[in-house]
């Protein structure tokens, strides 16, 4: 193991908050590709020049994904690192684990790769950092035996992620982690045999507040919410008051649609139900006062992705309400994305994910094609989505001009 | 993707494709060999399998026959 210094890297391990260099470091004690790796990094800092490469075939027979080829571009260099491939492994919904569990894929990872991992990549998969070809094979057979798949890499259904949901959290409007689960069992295959124009993500909320950040993260977002009126409980509410809380000021004011009124006389809030957009903003601010209502579930939106042929999207909903409390709900969801899946299969071009292909092609292409019913909620206001577009002749039909006004 | 076993008569067509070209998407596969998309997914599945084709990550995944293409220059 070659000692060499690296004293851009070691500003990294200054100030309070743990460093991966400072991990790196102690891997390496153990590790020859995680000793190397420093100086590599280092490298890359001071000619400010990227040193890996990825991709080609590397794999279990019988996957396409779950293993991601990366080399050096100098292995003279860095013999340790000519191969570096990363694993990813499916992870338990809500990343819960026991600590047998934990040991059980450190030793594993130990035994046959650089002992480095990344709980959890933002993907959501269990990362596990820097294996040569050869141990690939042995790698899945082991975390295979012991209960764990790969994750999901190239174009196919990747990862499929959740928010810790009702685990942990009150707000969930659904079970996001049996939904999380059941799901990617249902599409095992295609989580692992890449076979469409690009990658395709599903994520799930259980609210508005979106941890998972699917609506910029995901080609589809499930979004917990609910369909009746928010629940306020008046006592809880006086006792906000009692407190000195500014309701009107930090609720009612900051409300997008200023459907909560406050009246500081009686201190009653009240709501207008059909103006509320279940935002959850209230509910942040106020959570011993203020629920979500009793008939849950979650909207579903289309199309969120970062940049690469076009632009970073939002996704925008295709279905405002969908009930998720049971298995039997989830059958609607899944022929949902098999629909979508296969018109974006027959329509999209390569590189080119479903936000980008229904934006080159038209929402209302989209929903014809797919048969999904058109909806209010589709769109922020009338004629302000530049995802919808209108036919001719259907508006020759309404009387209605392209600008909005009678013909 | 199709359930249940593959067409022997597409997975021998995809493999005759396979071999007059480096690496295909899987769609243009299909196109080329007039089979439905779906019937070539489920047969590459088995394909890869038998360890006769193999996926190739090259900014998006291709298929291609086993040895075919080697690692990244």
């Amino acid at each position: 193991m070659t000692e060499k210094k690296t004293p851009l890297l070691d500003e990294l391990e200054k100030g309070k908050w743990p460093s991966f260099v400072t991990e790196i470091k102690r891997a390496a004690v153990r590790s020859a590709s995680a000793a190397e790796l420093l100086p590599l990094l280092e490298r890359s800092y001071r000619e400010r020049i990227g040193h890996w490469k990825h991709g080609g075939i590397v794999g279990v027979r019988g996957y396409g994904g779950g293993v991601i080829g990366r080399y050096v571009d100098v292995p003279e260099d860095y013999p340790n690192l000519a191969e570096f491939h990363t694993v990813r492994l499916l992870q338990p919904s809500g990343w819960f684990y026991n600590t047998k569990t934990l040991r059980t894929v450190c030793d594993i990872w130990e035994k046959h790769g650089s002992g480095l991992t990344n709980m959890h990549g933002s993907t959501g998969d269990i990362i596990l950092l820097g294996c040569k070809t050869n141990e690939i094979q042995p790698i899945f057979d082991e975390f295979s035996e012991a209960g764990f798949d790969l994750g999901g890499s190239g174009s196919c259904l990747r990862t499929t992620n959740c928010c810790v949901g009702p685990g942990r959290c009150e707000h969930a409007c659904y079970d996001t982690l049996d939904a999380c689960y059941n799901i990617t069992n249902e599409f095992m295959d295609e989580l692992h045999r890449p076979m469409w124009p690009y990658k395709s993500k599903i994520k799930f909320s259980g609210c508005a507040n979106d941890c998972t950040s699917s609506i910029a993260r995901s080609d589809c977002s499930v979004i917990g919410t609910w369909r009746d009126t928010l629940i306020i409980d008046p006592v809880a509410v006086k006792e906000y008051a009692a407190n000195g809380y500014p309701i009107k000021s930090q609720v009612c004011d900051k409300c997008p649609t200023s459907c909560l009124t406050y009246n500081k006389e009686t201190q009653e809030l009240t709501i207008v139900g059909e103006e509320c957009s279940r935002c959850m903003h209230c509910i942040n601010m106020m959570p011993k006062a203020i629920h979500p209502g009793k008939e849950k579930g979650a909207t579903i939106l289309i199309g969120g992705k970062s940049t690469i042929v076009q632009s970073a999207f939002m996704s925008w909903v295709v279905v405002p309400f969908m009930k998720l409390e049971s298995e039997d709900d989830y059958e609607p969801f899944k022929e949902l994305m098999r629909g979508i899946w296969e018109w974006w299969d027959e329509n999209g071009k390569t590189r080119e994910r479903i936000g980008e292909t229904i934006y080159r092609l038209g929402m209302g292409k989209f929903l014809r094609e797919t048969g999904i019913p058109p909806v209010p909620q589709m769109v922020f206001r009338p004629r302000a989505n530049p995802y919808v577009f209108w036919n001719q002749d259907e508006l020759d039909k309404s009387g209605t001009m392209l600008d909005g006004s009678a013909l | 993707m199709q359930k249940g076993p593959a067409s022997p008569e597409v997975k021998a067509k995809i493999i005759a494709y396979l071999e007059t070209v480096t690496k295909a998407k899987s769609r243009d596969v299909a196109v080329a060999i007039g089979e439905k998309k779906g019937d070539v997914d489920n047969a590459v599945k088995e394909l890869t399998a038998e360890d006769i084709v193999e996926y190739l990550y090259i900014t998006t995944t291709y298929i291609c026959l086993k040895g075919k293409v080697g690692a990244p220059e």
